[in-house]
């Protein structure tokens, strides 16, 4: 009885696995997923990526999931005048035809409690939930912190308070 | 009857005006100078390895950062631009080059935690913390600004400046580095306040 109910359930996921791939996650393309490596001590790293839909309709990542943490949220900094506030945000839109760019020091998938300490090169399942119901599974690398001029800032020269 | 109340009016309004002009000493925060640029200054806080009295690195250029571990993004972003530039300067140029990291989540952040976190980046950079209290005071002389934030699933984030201030081998506070500047622009700005001993033709 255990095992009917057991294969009944892996039949109903896969079953909702494969109706889930359809609508905006097949619209959906994602380029170049990666995971920030953790430095050790830190229980918390971010995942970035290029989200381009090929869709004539907009779409929403409405929730995210990963292999490597506990806890997976969609959040973004805003920089008021120089003071980084990191927030939870519902969803990450991607205009038809356009894109949505999860990027250091703006939108990204974040992931909280690490399960164990990560290495360069280590693979993240990464599950994006549309808000159509579809959702789409993306592999993300390990890499080293790079350091990326993502902020406006990038183009500031540094500040003086004393000649 | 009315033209007689407009005038009470406007006698009561210019009386006021004038006591205003005559009493009122609007102060700006204490302050001298610049109304709001904080001076820096020297703290003690604790580091793996013992205390770090920022007193005794004069005659070094001192980068001081303000963040925590929990930081997914911001701080690692900012250290990994700072140790690009150390790893660009000479030995003799880095030896004369202290970075600070200050966590202003002393409460999650142990002395330990902060080393293995900061040494990931460059070995040369130290790790320190201490009380809410002393963490708030060494913020406060260099400008920085911080705020606990209760929102997500982490149990909280902080809200932080992402400045790396640079304090000058006579101890001022000479700049800071905004979040988002070049490893360039970083080295450049370490290279600065380099004193001339560690350049070619020193003068003093």
């Amino acid at each position: 009885m255990k095992t009917i109910s057991f294969a009944v359930a892996a039949a109903t996921a896969c079953f909702s696995l494969g109706a889930w791939a359809a609508g905006a996650a097949d619209s959906v393309s994602v380029v170049d997923p990666y995971v920030r490596l953790a430095p050790p001590g830190a229980q918390a790293t971010g995942a970035f990526m290029v989200l381009k839909n090929a869709g004539d309709k907009d779409v929403k990542v409405v929730k995210a999931e990963n292999s490597a943490s506990k806890i997976t949220e969609l959040h973004t900094h805003i920089n008021e005048n120089g003071v980084m506030k990191m927030r939870p945000v519902p969803a990450i839109d991607i205009k038809a035809k356009g894109e949505a760019v999860l990027q250091p020091g703006g939108l990204h998938v974040m992931m909280i409690d690490l399960k164990e300490p990560m290495k360069e090169g280590d693979k993240v399942a990464i599950t994006l939930d549309f808000d159509d119901g579809s959702s789409k599974k993306v592999d993300a690398t390990v890499r080293k912190p790079m350091p990326m001029p993502a902020m406006p800032a990038a183009a500031d020269h540094s500040e003086h308070m004393k000649p | 009857m009315s033209q007689r109340l407009l005038f009470a009016v406007v006698a009561l309004l210019a009386m006021a005006v004038i006591a205003l002009a005559l009493f009122w000493q609007p102060q700006l925060p204490s302050v001298p100078g610049l109304s709001s640029a904080p001076a820096g200054g020297d703290f003690v806080l604790t580091s793996a390895d013992g205390p770090i009295d920022t007193a005794a690195l004069r005659g070094k250029v001192v980068l001081i950062y303000f963040g925590y571990t929990y930081c997914p993004d911001i701080c690692p972003t900012s250290l990994a631009v700072t140790s690009q530039a150390l790893g660009k300067l000479a030995p003799d140029e880095l030896a004369l080059v202290k970075t600070v990291f200050v966590s202003v989540d002393p409460e999650r952040d142990t002395p330990a935690r902060l080393k293995s976190y900061v040494e990931f980046f460059h070995p040369s950079i130290v790790g320190v913390t201490g009380s809410a209290e002393q963490v708030a005071l060494a913020a406060r002389e260099y400008g920085a600004v911080y705020a606990r934030q209760d929102v997500g699933g982490a149990g909280y984030v902080i809200d932080h400046s992402a400045w790396t201030y640079v304090v000058a081998p006579d101890g001022h506070l000479a700049g800071r580095i905004p979040h988002g500047a070049t490893v360039e622009q970083t080295l450049a700005e370490i290279r600065k306040w380099l004193p001339s001993s560690s350049t070619p033709k020193g003068s003093s």
